[in-house]
C-alpha cells in the first residue's frame, strides 16, 4: 500500500539540515516508526506511517526542522522511546518524524547543586547506571524504566511507581528547552534559573509543556533532579480473603505518614486469579488469598528500618497475612509487573493464545475504587462476552500522589486482546470500551488518565467532558503557540481550534 | 493447566492461523514475531550493542520481529528489510531482556527468539538475490578455500594450512579425539590453538587434528550462505567419521555453538559425537590438578564475556573460576548479567560488512575498561572478540588477551 511521498524539495531541505545519515525515507524506517506499544489497529497499519524520518543531533537542527515544517505545512512528531501507552508518538496525519534518540548525551552532573543535565534521547536506567558511582540516582520510575527515554517522559508527564517518596517527572524535571511549533526556542522551568526548583517569577510555564503529548514542541534538554542514592528498601507483600478487606489495608498503609513510603500497590481478586492462571510458581498462596497489596519503601537505613516495623503493626492491625521472605524481597518490581507477556491470554474456553497486553488507566480517589472496580470489569466481560479475542487480566492500583500518597489511585485495567484477528468491527467495540472505561473515571470524580495520556481514539472525546472550560484555554494556548498546526495534529481534538477559526 | 498444555494450546490455536503472506522459511517464525510485536515493550533497545551506537529503530531486535509481522500484512518486502538485518551481532542480548523470557520464561520454558529471525530472513534475501557486497565476497571465499579468508581477500586460508599452527606440536591425524581450531585462530591469531593444545597435552588428553579441516561453517548459516554451509558441514563430519573420531574438541565458542546447534540438525546421527567446549575441559584439568599453573602473572585482569558463551549458552562460571587460579594475578570481575549489554560487535559478520560499527562497539566495550580502577589487560574467551577489543585496546593502551594464552604462560608454555 502506497504511503504519500514527500515533496523531494523538503527531503533535499531536510538532508542539508540533519545530514544524509539522519533523514530516512525507505519503507522500513517509516513502518517502524509508525506504532507505540497502545492499542493499534495493525490492520490499518498504512495510516500511521510518517513519509521521512529525520534523527537530529542538535537543538539547532530540531529548531530548523521544524521552522521548515511551518514553511512546507508539513505535520512534525516528535518520537523518543516509542515505549508510551497514548497516541503522542504515533503520526496519525504522517509528516516529518522528529526521532531524538541520537540526541543521548549527559551534558553535566553538577554535584553541588544536585543537578544533572541531559538530552532528552537518554534512558533512566542508563543515566542511573552513571550516577550510581557517585552515589546518586535518577529515581523516575515507570513500568518501561529499562527502554523510555527522557524526552518521552516529559512529552506524557509520566508517572512513576516510587513517586511516594521521590515525585513524578514534574517533580523530578527541573527545567528543559522546548523548541516550539514555530521553531523558536525557549527554556521552561518554576522562573527562569536553570536549576532553581521553586519560583513565584511569572507564570509556571513548565507544567504547560509536561505532558503535552508532543502537541507544544519538542524538548531538545532536560535539566533534572540528582537525588541521593538511597541506602536501604523495604519490600513487603501481604494477603487478603478479599478485595475490600485489601482496599482498606491499602488506606491504612497510605496513611502511615511515613516519609520513606514510595508506594502501595493493591491487586484486585481478578488479577489475583489471572496470575495464578498457570503461573503458580508466582504466587504460591493458598486458596483462601483473593486479593494481595505491596509496600515499597526506600531511604536511609535508620528510616527505613523504623518504617519497616511500623508497616508491620499496620499489616497486623488491618487483617494483613504476610506473604513471606520469598515472595516480598528482592525485586518486588519486576515481580509485580511480570504479568505483561502475550503469554497468559485465553480465549472463553480456556484455549490459549497469544494476547496483546493493554492497561487502560485513570486516577481514581481511594473511597472511589471499590464502585470503579465493579464497573470496570462488567465493561471488559460485556467485551469478553461479544467477541473471544479480549481477556480480562484484572486490576492494580498504585499510590498516585507525589510525597504523600494515598489519596488517589493510578488505577489499571489490564485487557488480553488477540490483536492477530482485529478487523473493524472488533476495532470499533475496543475503542468503545475505552471510552466507557474512561467515563466511568470521570462520572465518579477522576481523571481518566493519570499516566498514559488521554489522547486516543475512544477516551479523547470524553476530554470536553474532563476538563470543562479548560479544554477552550488548551485550544487556544495551541492557536497561539502553533499558528500552522504544524505540530502532531489531530491529536487531544486540538483541530477544533483551527475549525472554529474558519 | 501444565505448562506443557499451554504450549501445546498456543501451538494449536495459532497454527494455520496466518494471512498465507509469508515466504516458506519466514512463516515459522510467524509467532514468535507476534509474541515480540504484542508485547511490544522495547526492553531490549538499551541492551542491544547495534541499538546502541546506531539509535536507529530499525535496527531494533522489535523492528526485525515487527517487520515480519508487516510482511505478512503486505507491507513490507524482504527488498526493503534485507540491509537491516545486518545490522546483528546474534549476541542473544535482546533474548535475555526481554519481558516474555524475563517474566515468564522459568515457567513456559520459553526465550524470545530473534536469532532465529535475523538468520531465517539472511537466507530469505540470499534465497531471493539479494546480496550484502562483502558478505558474499566472503562466502566465495570460504566455498574456495575450505576456510573463511581471515587474512584479507588475497591471502589464501585453504585446508593446506589450516594445521600450519600445530608445527612442532607432534599431533597426531585423526583418532577418537580430535581439536577444531577455528578460522580466525587458526590463520590469525595460532597462539591459541597453540595454547589449547599445550594444555590438553600437560592435562595428559590424547588428541589430533582433523585430516582435512574446513570452516564449521556458522558464518555461513549466519549470513544466510546455507547451501555453503551445508557443505562444510558435510565435509567436517565426514571427515570425523573416516577418521574414527568421537569427540570434537572447541576451543572457539563459535564453532562451538555451530556444531550444537545446527550440526545434529543436518546429520541425523550427530549425537554419535561429542562436542566439548575447551574452556570447560581446561577447568576441569585445573581443578582436578591435571594442569598446574604455577608461575605468577603479574598482571590487573578483568574478564570480557563471548556473547555465545555467556548470553546464548549460559557458560559463565568456567572462565572466573580459570583466572581466579592464575596465581599473581589480580581480577577485577565484572557481573555477567551487567554484561548482556556489553559486545565486541565482532558477531556474525558484522565487522565484514560494517567495519565502522564493530569498531565503535568495540570502543565502548573497551571504555567499560577504562572504568575500572587498575586494569591494564582485558581477556577474553573468544578469538573472533579479540580481533577488534585488541584494535581498540591498541588505540588505549589497553592489553588484549586470549584465556587459553594467559593459562599457557601461568602453566609454564611460551606460545
Amino acid at each position: 500500500m502506497a504511503v504519500p511521498t514527500l515533496d523531494t524539495a523538503v527531503v533535499d531541505e531536510l538532508v542539508a539540515i540533519c545530514g544524509e545519515e539522519n533523514v530516512l525515507t525507505g519503507r522500513s524506517a517509516l513502518f517502524n516508526r509508525a506504532r507505540v506499544p497502545a492499542p493499534f489497529p495493525l490492520h490499518r497499519w498504512e495510516q500511521f506511517t510518517p513519509q521521512a524520518v529525520v534523527l537530529p543531533t542538535s537543538t539547532e537542527q530540531v529548531s530548523a526542522v521544524v521552522k521548515l515544517a511551518n514553511r512546507a505545512r508539513v505535520p512534525v512528531v516528535p518520537r523518543a522511546g516509542a515505549t508510551g501507552l497514548s497516541d503522542g508518538a504515533v503520526p496519525i496525519r504522517h509528516g516529518i518524524l522528529v526521532d531524538v534518540k541520537r540526541m543521548d548525551k549527559i551534558l553535566e552532573i553538577d554535584v553541588d547543586d544536585r543537578t544533572v543535565t541531559v538530552q532528552p534521547g537518554i534512558n533512566m536506567m542508563k543515566l542511573s547506571q552513571r550516577l550510581q558511582p557517585l552515589g546518586f540516582i535518577y529515581p523516575d520510575d515507570p513500568a518501561s524504566y529499562p527502554c523510555s527515554l527522557v524526552g518521552g517522559r516529559i512529552g506524557t508527564s509520566g508517572f512513576s511507581l516510587i513517586s511516594g517518596r521521590f515525585g513524578h517527572t514534574r517533580d523530578l524535571v527541573i527545567s528543559f528547552e522546548i523548541v516550539l511549533p514555530t521553531g523558536d526556542v525557549i527554556r521552561v522551568g518554576d522562573g527562569g534559573g536553570r536549576k532553581i526548583r521553586k519560583s513565584s517569577s511569572g507564570y509556571q510555564l513548565k507544567h504547560l509543556f509536561m505532558g503535552h503529548q508532543g502537541t507544544l514542541g519538542i524538548v531538545t534538554e532536560a535539566t533534572l533532579e540528582l537525588v541521593t542514592r538511597p541506602e536501604a528498601e523495604f519490600s513487603a507483600f501481604f494477603s487478603y480473603p478479599s478485595y475490600l478487606d485489601a482496599w482498606r489495608a491499602t488506606g491504612e498503609f497510605a496513611r502511615s505518614g511515613l516519609a520513606t513510603l514510595a508506594g502501595v500497590v493493591l491487586f484486585d481478586e481478578q488479577k489475583v486469579a489471572y496470575l495464578r492462571r498457570d503461573d503458580e510458581a508466582w504466587i504460591p498462596a493458598p486458596d483462601w488469598v483473593k486479593s494481595i497489596t505491596a509496600v515499597a519503601m526506600y531511604g536511609q537505613k535508620d528510616e527505613v528500618r523504623a518504617g519497616a516495623k511500623q508497616i508491620m503493626r499496620i499489616a497486623k492491625a488491618n487483617g494483613s497475612t504476610y506473604a513471606g521472605d520469598e515472595v516480598s524481597q528482592g525485586d518486588w518490581w519486576s515481580r509485580h509487573d511480570r504479568y505483561a507477556t502475550p503469554l497468559h491470554g485465553r480465549t472463553r474456553s480456556g484455549q490459549a493464545v497469544l494476547m496483546s497486553w493493554h492497561c487502560e488507566d485513570a486516577a481514581i480517589n481511594h473511597s472511589q475504587l471499590p464502585a470503579v472496580r465493579e464497573k470496570w470489569h462488567w465493561i471488559v466481560d460485556d467485551l469478553r462476552r461479544r467477541f473471544d479475542t479480549f481477556d480480562d487480566w484484572g486490576m492494580f492500583s498504585y499510590t498516585n500522589g507525589a510525597f504523600r500518597p494515598g489519596g488517589d489511585y493510578l488505577t489499571e485495567i489490564d485487557v488480553g486482546i488477540w490483536e492477530q484477528r482485529y478487523d473493524e468491527e472488533m476495532w470499533a467495540a475496543w475503542v468503545d470500551a475505552k471510552r466507557e472505561i474512561a467515563r466511568v473515571a470521570i462520572e465518579h470524580g477522576g481523571s481518566m488518565s493519570s499516566c498514559h495520556g488521554s489522547c486516543r481514539e475512544g477516551e479523547v472525546d470524553l476530554l470536553p467532558l474532563e476538563l470543562g472550560g479548560g479544554f477552550d484555554v488548551m485550544k487556544k494556548v495551541k492557536r497561539v503557540l502553533d499558528p500552522n498546526n504544524v505540530m502532531n495534529p489531530g491529536k487531544y481534538l486540538l483541530d477544533q481550534a483551527y475549525e472554529e477559526e474558519a | 493447566m501444565s505448562a506443557e498444555d499451554v504450549r501445546k494450546g498456543r501451538e494449536q490455536a495459532t497454527n494455520g492461523d496466518g494471512d498465507g503472506n509469508l515466504p516458506v522459511g519466514i512463516d515459522e517464525w510467524r509467532d514468535a514475531a507476534y509474541n515480540c510485536f504484542s508485547s511490544g515493550h522495547k526492553f531490549c533497545r538499551e541492551v542491544c550493542p547495534v541499538m546502541q551506537v546506531t539509535h536507529d529503530e530499525r535496527h531494533s531486535p522489535t523492528a526485525f520481529h515487527a517487520n515480519v509481522v508487516a510482511m505478512e500484512k503486505g507491507h513490507l518486502d524482504i527488498e526493503d528489510v534485507a540491509e537491516d538485518y545486518v545490522h546483528c551481532t546474534m549476541c542473544g542480548a535482546c533474548e535475555l531482556r526481554c519481558p516474555n523470557t524475563l517474566f515468564t520464561g522459568d515457567f513456559y520454558r520459553f526465550r524470545q527468539r530473534t536469532i532465529g529471525v535475523v538468520r531465517a530472513m539472511r537466507k530469505l534475501a540470499v534465497d531471493r538475490g539479494i546480496h550484502q557486497p562483502n558478505w558474499k565476497r566472503w562466502a566465495e571465499r570460504t566455498d574456495q578455500w575450505g576456510n573463511e579468508p581471515v587474512l584479507g581477500w588475497n591471502i589464501e586460508t585453504s585446508d593446506a594450512k589450516v594445521r600450519d599452527w600445530a608445527v612442532g606440536l607432534d599431533l597426531p591425524t585423526g583418532g577418537e579425539t580430535v581439536i577444531f581450531a577455528d578460522c580466525e585462530a587458526a590463520f590469525k591469531r595460532p597462539s591459541i590453538p597453540r595454547a589449547v593444545a599445550l594444555l590438553l597435552q600437560a592435562g595428559g588428553i590424547e588428541f589430533g587434528l582433523m585430516s582435512q579441516q574446513w570452516c564449521c561453517g556458522g558464518p555461513m548459516f549466519e549470513t544466510g550462505y546455507h547451501d555453503i554451509a551445508h557443505k562444510m558441514v558435510e565435509h567436517n563430519i565426514l571427515d570425523w567419521r573416516r577418521n574414527g573420531t568421537k569427540r570434537i574438541i572447541c576451543p572457539d565458542p563459535h564453532d562451538y555453538i555451530t556444531i550444537i546447534e545446527h550440526y545434529p540438525e543436518l546429520d541425523e546421527n550427530f549425537d554419535e559425537f561429542e562436542v566439548v567446549l575447551a574452556l570447560d575441559l581446561i577447568a576441569d584439568l585445573i581443578r582436578d590438578g591435571k594442569v598446574t599453573l604455577t608461575n605468577e602473572i603479574d598482571s590487573t585482569v578483568t574478564y570480557h564475556d563471548p556473547c555465545r558463551l555467556n548470553k546464548r549458552l549460559g557458560k559463565w562460571q568456567a572462565p572466573r573460576e580459570i583466572l581466579r587460579a592464575i596465581p599473581g594475578l589480580k581480577f577485577v570481575d565484572v557481573d555477567h548479567v551487567t554484561q548482556w549489554s556489553y559486545c565486541s560487535g565482532a558477531g556474525s559478520n558484522l565487522f565484514v560488512e560494517k567495519p565502522e560499527l564493530t569498531a565503535k562497539i568495540s570502543r565502548r566495550r573497551i571504555d567499560k575498561v577504562k572504568e575500572l580502577d587498575g586494569v591494564d589487560t582485558l581477556v577474553s574467551a573468544c578469538p573472533w572478540s579479540e580481533r577488534p577489543l585488541t584494535e581498540q585496546g591498541e588505540a588505549q593502551g589497553l592489553e588484549v588477551y586470549d584465556i587459553f594464552e594467559l593459562v599457557a604462560e601461568a602453566a609454564g608454555f611460551e606460545v
